[in-house]
């Protein structure tokens, strides 16, 4: 019993070796993949573009432009009427317009209301919200209106927003959900497309533990793959805090890909070929990320949503992992996400451990 | 070519394409993209679990706690914690975010002096925590401000703005169009890429090798199929986005219909390509998953604006297709000039430009022998 499963194991692993391209492609996914998002995407304001008109010949209108520097704001532009200013912002080189007209240096010296124009390219939603935000303190600190209240604001764990972290650390969970799936799924589905599948039925080893060391050959490759990215990209690269247990980590990793290698194995059940596991794997993945609180928090969706949510186990894996990263959060503290992952990788691999085990 | 063989061999692979019973995938996975990541993002937070620790219990106090309480975006809980106890909290990540108001803050206001408010965001989730702190502080500073008013510090600069495009500051105005950019370039990509590749590894592609079938003949019964079932994709996906998600629709159609056939083509001949230079199906599909998704939520735009892009991620960003389609797009459905940009004009050339390369290439790569 033990030799079958440990030549079926070294098995797996030795066919997954002999393609050197997917060695190379998986090996991609886990280092420069979730370096170029960690080190490529910002989503926040950065380098926002500024054009503006002057009509009233400088001054107080320069002095309130010196003010948008880098890095949230490129050098404002200077454009020579509104016309060329909107047709810039229509074709999406600018996103905000500032037009001072020619009564606002009159208005303000003579302590009228002085009112300055502003167009937002508001498709970057996101951005041109934080922007104008950013505009009105620009202004209020401008004007040395002695506001009575003073804010201190800290952001904890992450003191300057620093999104290389954040971002490299979403797209290491994604890529494990991906490849977790998708190489289990294949590990069966391919026997099933080359006809090996009803050789191994009439072989005389027990079909369970074919079916174990055939996956768990899978989850083991991925958590190498896991910790490769953890130790080079993550913490050698971005330089990220470790503020809580490395070991936690490697631990919540492993039954989170066990629920995923639960799902592959459904899907290796189901899919008759490779592109119905491509499909159905992008499918059933799709859902359980956006459940998992990464792109919208839960405690912001719908109620019915916010219930379904409980069942991702990327759920559990995300908010664990930021808190063991970021939050540094105790051991104690970090039961409800073992819970959560221990619960639905137990009964995912279970359930499809057993579906493909009818196909015996 | 001889159309009577090419109508052959395509039926042959659209019967194929139908038999694997999942075909319907074909519809259903472009349509879950977008139904999902449509309601899914929400860049803006409700509902922020903020504690308010208020130490000074005092009117005006109780009056800025209100503020709180009346807004969509605050969840507020009132609490007398200490400040050990909320840290802990935060690190269950029961709390977003703590706003302590000092005791005696009522008194010093009202005798002109400063009083200094701490505010305490946890910063795990970057993006979440800028938003709910310019959220905060924009409460408090609007609570400043009308307290401001009444002892007589009147604003003398007044902002006007106007929000083009997207008025009402809709997410799913922003975001959904750059979906469909998204969903046509990794749905199409996905099933043309295991067309040859397919047939090599089974061995079924000595048929091709040995048959009398030329190579632009054997593309075209590939590719045809696929276009086919792909071009009903992109009326399938305006009418989700009109009226599903509600996002006006301001341009031209007809650009909007050039522009996606246009793109689908691209998106086929880079799974072909990938098609091509594979061996294995399973390699195929994930290449094509690293160089589509990628991309496609990268250097698309929805995500980061190509205009805030600097040094090489610009650079990147000029080099894949989705850019520029979704210039198209987004002009299309929010900015509606159409034809008359010539920036469009300019983006539907480059396209062509780049259907051509790849598909190209792809042709020059495709042997017609025993490798």
């Amino acid at each position: 019993m033990i030799r079958s499963f440990i030549v079926t194991f070294i098995k797996e692993i030795l066919t997954f070796l002999r393609i050197p391209l997917l060695v190379l492609a998986v090996l991609y996914f886990f280092t420069l993949d979730v370096y170029i998002a960690g080190a490529g995407i910002a989503v926040k304001p950065r380098n926002v573009t500024i054009g503006y008109v002057d009509y009233t010949g400088g001054g107080v209108s320069q002095k309130i432009l010196s003010h948008f520097h880098t890095p949230e704001f490129k050098k404002p532009k200077a454009f020579l009427n509104e016309r060329n200013l909107r047709k810039a912002i229509f074709n999406k080189d600018i996103m905000v317009g500032i037009i001072f007209d020619r009564e606002f240096a009159k208005n303000y010296a003579q302590g009228k209301k002085a009112t300055i124009n502003v167009l937002l390219d508001s498709t970057a939603a996101a951005q041109s919200f934080i922007t104008l935000s950013y505009l009105q303190n620009i202004i209020l600190e401008f004007q040395k209106l002695h506001l009575p209240v003073e804010l201190k604001t800290h952001k904890l764990f992450n003191q300057n927003a620093d999104t290389h972290m954040f971002i490299s650390l979403a797209e290491l969970l994604s890529v494990i959900t991906l490849l977790s799936v998708i190489l289990t799924a294949m590990v069966f589905v391919k026997e099933k497309e080359d006809g090996t599948w009803d050789l191994m039925l009439l072989m005389p080893v027990d079909a369970k533990i074919i079916i174990l060391a055939k996956s768990l050959s899978q989850v083991v490759i991925n958590l190498i793959g896991t910790i490769i990215s953890v130790g080079f990209v993550i913490l050698w690269a971005f330089d990220t805090p470790m503020n809580g247990s490395f070991w936690a980590f490697v631990l919540l990793s492993f039954f989170y890909i066990l629920s995923s290698a639960g799902i592959g194995l459904f899907i290796a059940a189901v899919a008759r070929d490779i592109m119905q596991v491509a499909q159905l794997a992008i499918l059933i993945m799709m859902p359980i990320i956006f459940l998992s609180g990464a792109w919208t928090p839960i405690y912001a969706m719908h109620p019915i949503l916010q219930k379904l949510s409980l069942f991702s186990p990327l759920r559990y894996y995300i908010e664990g992992a930021e808190s063991i990263f970021f939050r540094g959060t105790s051991f104690v503290d970090l039961w409800p996400y073992f819970a959560g992952v221990m619960l639905l990788g137990i009964l995912l691999y279970y359930y499809g451990f057993k579906k493909i085990g009818k196909l015996f | 070519m001889r159309f009577r063989t090419i109508y052959a061999y395509m039926r042959k692979e659209f019967i194929e394409l139908v038999r694997t019973k999942l075909i319907y995938l074909v519809y259903l996975v472009p349509t879950m993209i977008l139904l999902l990541f449509g309601y899914g993002i929400r860049l803006e937070v409700t509902h922020a679990r903020v504690l308010l620790i208020d130490n000074d219990a005092s009117k005006l106090s109780a009056e800025l706690i209100g503020k709180f309480e009346h807004s969509k975006y605050f969840a507020p809980t009132l609490s007398q914690v200490s400040e050990q106890k909320a840290l802990r909290l935060m690190k269950q990540a029961k709390i977003d975010a703590i706003v302590i108001i000092p005791s005696s803050f009522e008194k010093r206001l009202l005798h002109g002096q400063k009083s200094e408010m701490g505010i305490f965001v946890d910063g795990s989730f970057p993006m979440r925590a800028l938003t709910i702190q310019s959220y905060i502080e924009g409460t408090i500073l609007k609570a400043a401000q009308d307290i401001g008013a009444k002892m007589g510090l009147k604003p003398k600069i007044a902002i006007n703005q106007r929000t083009l495009f997207n008025q009402a500051m809709r997410d799913e105005d922003a975001i959904v169009p750059g979906l469909i950019g998204l969903v046509l370039l990794i749905a199409p990509a996905l099933l043309s890429t295991l067309l040859i590749v397919k047939e090599k590894e089974k061995g079924t592609i000595f048929n091709f090798y040995a048959s009398p079938l030329s190579k632009s003949e054997f593309l075209a019964a590939k590719l045809i199929p696929v276009f086919l079932l792909h071009s009903v994709t992109i009326f399938l996906l305006f009418i989700l986005a009109l009226y599903i998600f509600e996002v006006p629709f301001r341009g031209s159609f007809f650009l909007y219909w050039v522009a996606s056939e246009l793109y689908v083509l691209i998106s086929l001949s880079i799974g072909l390509l990938i098609s091509i230079i594979t061996k294995r199906q399973i390699v195929a599909v994930v290449l094509t998953v690293i160089v589509t998704v990628i991309p496609g939520f990268l250097y698309s735009g929805i995500l980061m604006p190509i205009s805030s892009m600097k040094g090489e991620s610009y650079i990147e960003a000029h080099l894949f297709p989705v850019m520029y389609y979704n210039h198209i797009i987004y002009d299309t459905f929010l900015i509606g000039q159409g034809f008359a940009s010539q920036k469009n004009i300019l983006y539907l050339a480059i396209l062509v430009g780049f259907f051509l390369l790849y598909f190209l290439v792809g042709t020059l790569l495709l042997k017609k022998e025993m490798r």
